[in-house]
């Protein structure tokens, strides 16, 4: 029940993450780049939920965020409007993206049970910059081939900075929702030392 | 690996699978359903913070009030008159083109709507705006302001649309250089406009593609929509200056500065019914180096300079 409770404030808390990310305006000095909210969120529910909740994370994520993100646009653009309209890349794909990431980073669970607090920063930059980057193949492979502007590792590499930087306020925050909500993180079971 | 881990796994690759193989149109539905759920949340932060935003600014006195409201009739009234000469204007010019054998121009509806929340994504320039389908918007329908073309809708629900903004990469528009407006149709320096998605400059620009290598452009022209046939955008949308040109082996590119301030949008107007306006379709064209635009057709003109006027029926 607690686990239910403690899952169900981490959705919201995603969920909400995900609507306003478009409250934060690109910074200009900073190649356009963006703060990005969600992966520090992703990030740590991948750490301390169980597995079949860090996938079912991952997957409202992924959803709604192909969801609130994915253009479906003509082909031919201005010239032929009769011609249906197809999204950019299909939607799904940013929930296999988010599932790996989500499942690459539970793989540190057992150190982040720990009290290894700082895997939670390092993954949340790291699952910010996949993100963006995987995200920019997936649209740019096709019409130009792989390009790589000085701008464009600018507007990966920053935000994955600025995801770090939140990890740790957010930390904090669902540590003490998880005390407050009586929510304790499974630990592994531990061989024991030689 | 436990039992729950491994039918959780199972349970999320069917789901994805599920979802990958969705057909283009429930994938749309989808969206339109999370928009739609979403709308409400932003609407409310969006009203919330125009609020606080507006207290911040600081509460008018009665006076002032009074000369901002008297201002307001006196701006109204000239509105209302100006709206009533182009009225008489288009109908006159109807007249004409309709003895001259021509197809009429349309005059267009204007609905007006608010911008409640921006991309969350850092490679699309879009923003959601505040009616859909219930309003009588469409996807692909011109999105404008009085400073100029802001874009064009695309995904539409019930109550809240999104709207591509012109700086995106995806939003293609075929465009003259002011200057050559009175030249012959094939004398027109034309382009195909679009933004750019990794923009080296900290504020947004626009690349105008396909000139002609013989082109005499200057920086400060003005860019104007060219309202191909069968096409989105009618003519003589302002979409904004020449900040640069670049020779390139085929072809000329220029780098424009867009006439709308997009990161301060706040309200703008959809266009209805220019694709009823537009003359019998032609062939679609691909603009090359050579030849820039399609051939054009008698169109709408809108300008910015002259907005669009909206008339009740908003029909031909």
């Amino acid at each position: 029940m607690r686990t239910a409770a403690f899952f169900g404030c981490v959705l919201l808390a995603d969920f909400l993450a995900v609507v306003f990310q478009g409250r934060f305006a690109p910074l200009p000095t900073l190649f356009g780049a963006t703060v990005l909210v969600f992966p520090v969120i992703l990030a740590y529910g991948a750490l301390a939920l169980p597995f079949a909740g860090t996938l079912a994370l991952a997957f409202f994520n992924g959803l709604l965020w192909d969801a609130l993100t994915v253009q479906f646009l003509k082909p031919a653009e201005e010239f032929s409007l009769d011609t249906p309209a197809v999204p950019e890349f299909a939607m799904g794909w940013s929930i296999l993206l988010f599932g790996v990431l989500a499942v690459v980073v539970h793989g540190l669970r057992p150190l982040f049970l720990k009290g290894r607090w700082e895997l939670h920063c390092i993954s949340s930059g790291f699952c910010a910059s996949a993100i963006l980057l995987a995200e920019y193949l997936m649209i740019t492979f096709k019409p130009h081939g792989l390009i790589f502007p000085r701008e464009l590792w600018g507007r990966i590499l920053v935000p994955g900075f600025f995801a770090m930087l939140l990890a740790v306020p957010v930390y904090w925050l669902f540590r003490g929702l998880a005390t407050a909500l009586g929510y304790t993180v499974r630990v592994y079971p531990t061989k024991a030392r030689l | 690996m436990s039992r729950t881990s491994i039918i959780a796994l199972s349970a999320f690759v069917v789901l994805v699978v599920l979802v990958l193989t969705m057909r283009t149109t429930a994938a749309q539905n989808l969206q339109r359903w999370v928009l739609q759920l979403v709308r409400p949340i932003n609407k409310a932060t969006t009203s919330t913070a125009s609020q606080l935003d507006a207290f911040g600014k600081g509460l008018k006195t009665l006076d002032q009030l009074e000369r901002e409201v008297r201002d307001l009739r006196v701006d109204n009234e000239q509105l209302r008159t100006a709206n009533e000469m182009m009225n008489e204007k288009i109908a006159e010019n109807n007249r004409l083109r309709d003895a001259l054998g021509f197809k009429q121009r349309s005059n267009f509806s204007l609905i007006p709507a608010r911008i409640i929340a921006r991309s969350a994504s850092t490679w699309w320039s879009t923003v959601q705006i505040d009616r859909g389908e219930a309003d009588g918007l469409d996807s692909d329908m011109p999105v404008v302001t009085d400073q100029g073309l802001v874009g064009k809708t695309t995904t539409v629900a019930a109550n809240t649309a999104y709207v591509l903004l012109i700086t995106d990469e995806n939003c293609k528009v075929s465009a003259y250089v002011e200057g050559s407006g009175d030249m012959p149709v094939e004398a027109r320096v034309k382009g195909l406009i679009s933004g750019e998605r990794i923009a080296e400059a900290s504020s947004p620009e626009l690349s105008l593609n396909f000139l002609p290598k013989t082109a005499q452009i200057a920086e400060g022209q003005k860019v104007f929509s060219y309202g191909v046939a069968g096409g989105v955008f009618p003519r003589g949308l302002l979409l904004g200056a020449i900040k640069s040109v670049q020779p390139h082996e085929l072809d000329l590119r220029a780098t424009v500065a867009p006439a709308v301030d997009l990161a301060r949008l706040e309200n703008v107007f959809i266009v209805r019914d220019t694709r009823e306006a537009e003359a019998p379709k032609a062939t679609a064209v691909t603009p090359t180096p050579a030849a820039a635009a399609p051939t054009p057709t008698p169109g709408p003109t809108v300008r910015a300079a002259q907005p669009v006027t909206p008339t009740p029926a908003g029909r031909r």
